[in-house]
């Protein structure tokens, strides 16, 4: 599953080279989603600082 | 600053990310250095922001294009912020290797903010967005330098695999779970 972003952002590279440029920004907008959504579900810990 | 200058200079950039991502994986190949979820992640968001230089690259500066860069690298910085503060306090462990006396995830938050001030200085130039010509031909150097990118992040992608299957990565990684 951690593995989607990178093949995602391999997708948008594709469709860079390809002239696909709003497919490209697209595939991006997708992948820094799903990298978001990773992140959230990997910081469960509570952090032992005080702000 | 011309728009040919700035493509010569974004494809500068982007080969500087890849020096950094073949630096990670060397570590990861060579040392044994597996990524823990949290470095896979710091990974993926500086690809987010290489792809902003490879779109200038193909399509011609716009500040658009820029936008991505900033946002690819604020992610990247807020994932190695994370991983810094978990490790913050004396005491509390680290994970993986130090290089010139700081942890990788130390070196991205530095990577990231280095990403956003040299993005912030190619948008003051004004005359990269004058040309309107559309797509630009890929070739020499340039075409190399998003080729690696490019294979990097399918690289990346494939290590991924191999090292966490189809689920989310175990938070202290030991082995490939594919090969094993």
């Amino acid at each position: 599953m951690m593995s989607i972003p990178f093949f995602l952002f391999a997708g948008a590279l594709a469709a860079v080279y390809g002239g696909r440029r709003n497919l490209a920004i697209g595939l991006w907008a997708l992948s820094v989603a799903v990298m978001l959504i990773l992140f959230r579900l990997h910081a469960t810990d509570q952090l032992n600082i005080g702000l | 600053m011309t728009p040919r200058l700035a493509i010569g200079l974004n494809a500068l950039g982007l080969l500087a990310i890849c020096i950094v991502l073949l630096f990670a994986f060397s570590d990861q190949l060579v040392y044994g250095d597996l990524p823990c979820p949290l470095c896979i992640l710091q990974r993926a968001g500086l690809i987010a922001a290489g792809f902003g230089l490879a779109l200038n690259m193909r399509f011609g500066p716009r500040p658009s294009h820029y936008g991505l860069m900033i946002i690819g690298a604020l992610a990247a910085g807020i994932v190695a912020r994370r991983q810094v503060l978990l490790h913050i306090v004396p005491g509390t462990g680290s994970y993986g290797d130090v290089f010139f006396g700081l942890h990788f995830y130390t070196w991205m938050v530095i990577v990231s903010t280095l990403i956003i001030l040299g993005t912030a200085g190619m948008l003051l130039f004004d005359r990269q967005f004058t040309d309107e010509s559309g797509q630009k031909p890929l070739a020499g150097w340039i075409l190399a330098s998003f080729g690696l990118f490019g294979f990097l992040a399918l690289a990346n992608g494939v290590s991924t695999v191999l090292e966490c299957a189809g689920g989310l990565c175990p938070d202290d990684p030991t082995g490939y779970l594919l090969l094993q």
